[in-house]
Formats: structure tokens, C-alpha cells, sequence
């Protein structure tokens, strides 16, 4: 870090200098381009429709109203698309981290019989699949169609996450377990004792991974369930989007009581509102869900 | 391990591997699940692939065998050829325009000499990532809207006069908006790999050049990127052999009636005329095609990663 440091007290030239400046406009534009397109809807939606309407840059709202937010809220569709979003990616989580996990363990033990075939068989669906047709038939086959767990088995293991964890595993001395068994423990105590712990930052890295699939997947969603009872939130977005909806939800009849305030309630302040309220949950866990994740794309990394 | 190889005799083999599973039992236990996972979810439905060479209908299930001319029947379609052309021309672009930025990236944030402005960048750029692609279509909408957005209002306010194409619905447009937005998203991601290997370089080495009169430029010309050039052959070849993924996440996040022409793609097609109409066989053989295509650009890119590293390959 020193060195660092030093090298920024080094003279340079113009051309240097010019570079840098060069350099910072870039990534500040870019920085800009990623950080404004939030900002912007969070203040579009607070902001009072009639003088929204024109359009432009937003750095702070124009007038301020909440009637959006209470409509929008007003609405049941949104809490079921809020808590199904939830619930598929706290359930999905879990299973998906504890099937990585004693899928992992036995695949990165030597003394197993058979593992370079087994890895094999897992390591094979990440370079051929059947395609969308043979696994929607497969789900109906089993009977998930129109069910919430369609939207969690299908994809409930990664083979690209399980053998993260499998080499972060492999690195786990032996020695350490023997000794656990001399007194009296058995694989799956080892497992959960011994080498789970030891695996955390791997397991933090690949819980990422899970839940942030989870949360933004509409596919299983989109593909084999029907029922408006398990949507989930980017697809109640997309019925917002799509304006037909929104407009039939800014007119319709359970905003009575807002009367004649919801008249100047414009089409575009319902959708903001609606982007607003799906992306500032993950505005909130962001700082935290980025530090493990970058933990782990160098964790795959390295493996090789 | 060795005795079991010189031991021809097969069968106390296996009564040695029987004996070692009933003592391990559990450890073998552990793996049911993640197998019956893998053959539910992966290896019946690769069998399924069959009904690509046969009649497959949702009421009576499969029927006659018809060879290959479900696939010539699916090549003749105008929609199908559209789509496959769309998905090359996407992911093509997608490669050359998405590939270099997180290099460009990477060298750029490395130059930056404040730590706390380089954790806020990278935090910033990488934010994308996170979101969902019908958020992020939010986002365009109220960037692009023609009559509430920023930008279209920015413009109006520059010059009332001027005429706004909304670049969500125009044909011309639309691939442009796909490329730039897989871009936007996807490239702070792409920064971590190659930063955490600028890391990884000896800085000693840096100063060596700057005794001998380097400047920036210089030093990240001879320094960083040949040092780097090793991972990003690797991660290149890589990206090619997924090359045929062109995101169906994004591409039905973005479409509308007025642009689906210019950005179907192959997966697009596949749930438009596999869930949506019911043409089983037909979107299965679509499928297929994808998917055969994507394992031998697989095996071919592994193959090349081993020859310029022998470490780097997946397999």
C-alpha cells in the first residue's frame, strides 16, 4: 500500500495528467450511468405527477407525493408477488446451499468409489442440456406444473456452484477428520462439525449466488406455473410495464377513495413506482450481497 | 490403490468396494439426493431430445418416428431462420463489444489513485448486475420514454423542436439497445477476474520500469497487459464456447411486438412455439440444434484453453 502511495507523489508528465483526467470522466460516466437510472425512478416516483409528466433529469423530486406508493400498495397483486419473490429465494437458498453442500462433501473425498464418474455425471450437465421443451415435459411428468416448488427444483443445483464448493472442500486436510472419527463421529457430524465451518466463505459465495438467481429468475415462473397466486415480482412488473395494465390499475375502481386524487395519477408515476418499490430492495442488501460475491467470483477463479 | 490394480481378480474388488461402501455408508448416503436431482432434472429430460425425431403431441404423447424431417420441416421456417440469424448477430456483437470493456475497465480503475474512489466505482459498476432484466427494462423506460423520459426530455429542453425516436420500439434501434444494455450490465462483473489478477502483479516491477523511465502508458503496455493476456485468452476462448447463449432473460425482458423481428433468438423461438403454441416436437429439434452447436463449441474452445495454458481447462 505504501508503494502505492508513492508512486502518486512521482511527477508526471501533461500526457499523464490528461489521461487521468481522461480516465476518471469515464468511469465517472459510467459510475453516473449505473447509480442515476435508480436514483431517477425513486425520485420520478415521489414526485408530484403533473410536474413529472415533461420528462428530464431528475436529481430531486418535483413536488412530492405519495399517492403512488398507497395505490400501488393498495393493490393485493404486489404483496403476492413480494412474498412469493421472498419466499422463492429464502426456501430456494436454502435447499439449494444444503443439496450443494452433501452433494460437494462426498465428491471431494478420495476414498469415494467412483468419484471421477460421478463428477463426471455432474459435470456433464453444464455442457449439454436437453433444452427448455425436454425439462417443461420432465416438470409436467412429475406433476410440479402450477406449483411453488417448480419454481425451485428445476434449477435446485448448480453444477458450476457445487464444485466451487468441492474444491474449497478438497482443500480440507484429512487429518482433521480422522481425528473427528477416532472419536466416535460419523460423516454426516464431520460434515456439519467440521468441514461446513471451515467452508464458510465459500458458502457465503455460493448462498449469494443462489439467492440472487432466485430473486431475479422469472423463468420457472414464466414456464410452468399459470396461477396470478404465484407470480412473482419481475413478472408482476412486466404486467405493469406493460402500460394496458397500468393504466387499467391507475383507473381502477378500489382507488375510489382516493378520488379525485388519483385522476392526475399519471401512467408513467404508477410504473416508477412499481420499478421502484422491486429495486430498492436490492438497493438495501447491495453493499452486503457485493462483498461476498466478489469473494466468490475469485474463489472460481482460482480454481482453474 | 496399487494392490487393487495388480489383483486380477475382479470380483475381490468388488467385494473390497462393497466393503468400503457399507463401512461408509453414509458418506454415500449424501450423495442420493444430488444424483436423483441430476438424473430428474438433466438426464430424463436429455433422453427427452428423442421427441425431436418424433411426432410429440401434449394429449397423446409420443407418436410416429419421422427421422430428420422435423428438423428439415424447422430449418425451412422463415421464423427459425430469423431467430438463428438474430442469435449469431447478437451474440457476435454481444462478444466483440462485450469482451474488451471489462479490460478497458480494469486497466482504468487500476490507475485510480484514491482507494475510497476506487471501492466507489467498482461498487457503482457492478450494481447492475444484481438487478433483474424486467427491472432493467424499467430503467430504459424511464430513461428512453419519449414523452416522461430523461433523456427525450433532456433533448426537448436543449431543442423543443427536436423529433424523438423512442429507441425501446424502432427496428433500427433495438439491437443497439440490447448490445449497449448487455454491456452496461454484465461489464462491472467482468472487472473482478482481471483486477483481482492486476493484484496479484509484483509491483517491484513497476518500479524497476519507472527507474528506467516508464511512464503510465508504458508500464501498462509492457507490464500489465502481458501479465493479464494469459487470463484473457482464457476467459475469451470461454466466452466463445458459450457463445450461442444470447440471453433469453434479456431478449424477452426487451421485446414488443414492434421489435421482436430484429431480436428473437433461438430460445425466444423455442418458448414461443414450445409453450405458447404447443409444437413440442418442432421447439424440441430447435432446442436440440442450440445445444449441440453450444457442446461442440465447448469442447473445441476447452480444447484450445488447454494448448495455450494446460491448467486452465474445465475438463
Amino acid at each position: 500500500m505504501k508503494k502505492r502511495k508513492k508512486s502518486g507523489h512521482i511527477a508526471r508528465t501533461r500526457g499523464e495528467q490528461i489521461g487521468y483526467a481522461i480516465i476518471m470522466l469515464v468511469l465517472g460516466l459510467f459510475a453516473f450511468s449505473t447509480i442515476y437510472p435508480v436514483w431517477h425512478v425513486v425520485m420520478y416516483s415521489i414526485s408530484d405527477s403533473k410536474l413529472s409528466m415533461s420528462g428530464g433529469f431528475f436529481f430531486w423530486p418535483r413536488g412530492f407525493s405519495l399517492k403512488s406508493y398507497k395505490m400501488v400498495f393498495q393493490t393485493s397483486q404486489i404483496w403476492i408477488a413480494y412474498r412469493n419473490s421472498i419466499l422463492v429465494t429464502f426456501v430456494g437458498t436454502v435447499m439449494s446451499v444444503g443439496l450443494s453442500a452433501i452433494t460437494a462433501y462426498p465428491l471431494s473425498r478420495k476414498r469415494l468409489h467412483g468419484r471421477n464418474f460421478l463428477s463426471m455425471v455432474v459435470f456433464f450437465t453444464m455442457l449439454f442440456s436437453g433444452g427448455m421443451i425436454p425439462l417443461y415435459l420432465q416438470v409436467a411428468r412429475l406433476g410440479l406444473l402450477d406449483t411453488f416448488w417448480s419454481m425451485i427444483l428445476p434449477t435446485c443445483m448448480s453444477a458450476y456452484n457445487m464444485f466451487i464448493l468441492r474444491n474449497f472442500m478438497q482443500g480440507v486436510p484429512d487429518s482433521l477428520e480422522e481425528s473427528a472419527r477416532i472419536d466416535g463421529a460419523n460423516d454426516f457430524i464431520i460434515l456439519v462439525r467440521i468441514i461446513l465451518p471451515l467452508c464458510t466463505p465459500s458458502l457465503a459465495a455460493i448462498a449469494m449466488f443462489y439467492g440472487v438467481h432466485y430473486w431475479n429468475n422469472y423463468m420457472n415462473c414464466l414456464l410452468y406455473t399459470n396461477s396470478t397466486g404465484l407470480q412473482v415480482l419481475p413478472l408482476y412488473l412486466r404486467t405493469v410495464l406493460n402500460s394496458a395494465a397500468a393504466n387499467a390499475l391507475s383507473a381502477s375502481s378500489d382507488l375510489s377513495s382516493l378520488g379525485e386524487a388519483a385522476s392526475v395519477l399519471t401512467e408513467e408515476t404508477v410504473k416508477m413506482t412499481v420499478v421502484a418499490v422491486s429495486v430498492i430492495p436490492i438497493i438495501l442488501v447491495y453493499p452486503y450481497l457485493q462483498r461476498f460475491y466478489t469473494k466468490g467470483i475469485t474463489v472460481g477463479a482460482v480454481k482453474g | 490403490m496399487t494392490q487393487t490394480k495388480i489383483a486380477p481378480n475382479r470380483l475381490k474388488r468388488y467385494r473390497r468396494m462393497w466393503r468400503d461402501i457399507r463401512a461408509d455408508w453414509i458418506l454415500y448416503l449424501l450423495l442420493v439426493p444430488g444424483m436423483v436431482y441430476v438424473v430428474l432434472f438433466h438426464y430424463i429430460p436429455m433422453l427427452g431430445v428423442a421427441n425431436a425425431f418424433r411426432d410429440y403431441s401434449a394429449v397423446t404423447g409420443p407418436g410416429a418416428w419421422r427421422g430428420l424431417e422435423i428438423f428439415e420441416k424447422l430449418f425451412s421456417r422463415v421464423a427459425f431462420q430469423r431467430a438463428f440469424r438474430n442469435n449469431i448477430i447478437i451474440s457476435l456483437f454481444k462478444l466483440l463489444c462485450g469482451f474488451p470493456v471489462p479490460i478497458i475497465l480494469s486497466l482504468m480503475i487500476n490507475e485510480i489513485r484514491r482507494p475510497r474512489v476506487k471501492k466507489f466505482i467498482q461498487t457503482a459498476i457492478i450494481l447492475p448486475n444484481f438487478i433483474s432484466w424486467f427491472i432493467i427494462s424499467g430503467l430504459l423506460f424511464a430513461m428512453f420514454s419519449v414523452t416522461s423520459g430523461a433523456i427525450p426530455g433532456l433533448i426537448r429542453a436543449l431543442n423543443p423542436n427536436a423529433v424523438i425516436t423512442n429507441v425501446l420500439q424502432d427496428k433500427d434501434c433495438i439491437r443497439t439497445v440490447v448490445i449497449g444494455s448487455y454491456v452496461w450490465q454484465a461489464s462491472g462483473m467482468g472487472t473482478i477476474v482481471y483486477l483481482a489478477a492486476i493484484t496479484g502483479i509484483d509491483q517491484q516491477l513497476y518500479e524497476a520500469a519507472m527507474i528506467d523511465g516508464a511512464g503510465k502508458w508504458q508500464q501498462m503496455v509492457h507490464i500489465t497487459l502481458p501479465t493479464l493476456l494469459p487470463t484473457i485468452i482464457v476467459l475469451f476462448i470461454f466466452r466463445v464456447g458459450s457463445v450461442m447463449n444470447a440471453g433469453f432473460d434479456q431478449i424477452y425482458a426487451l421485446s414488443n411486438s414492434l421489435v421482436v423481428s430484429k431480436i428473437d433468438i433461438i430460445d425466444t423461438y423455442v418458448f414461443k412455439i414450445g409453450i405458447e403454441q404447443a409444437k413440442f416436437s418442432e421447439a424440441t429439434a430447435a432446442g436440440l440444434f442450440k445445444s449441440a452447436i453450444g457442446l461442440v463449441l465447448v469442447l473445441t474452445t476447452n480444447y484450445l484453453a488447454k494448448k495455450v495454458d494446460p491448467d486452465s481447462g474445465i475438463m
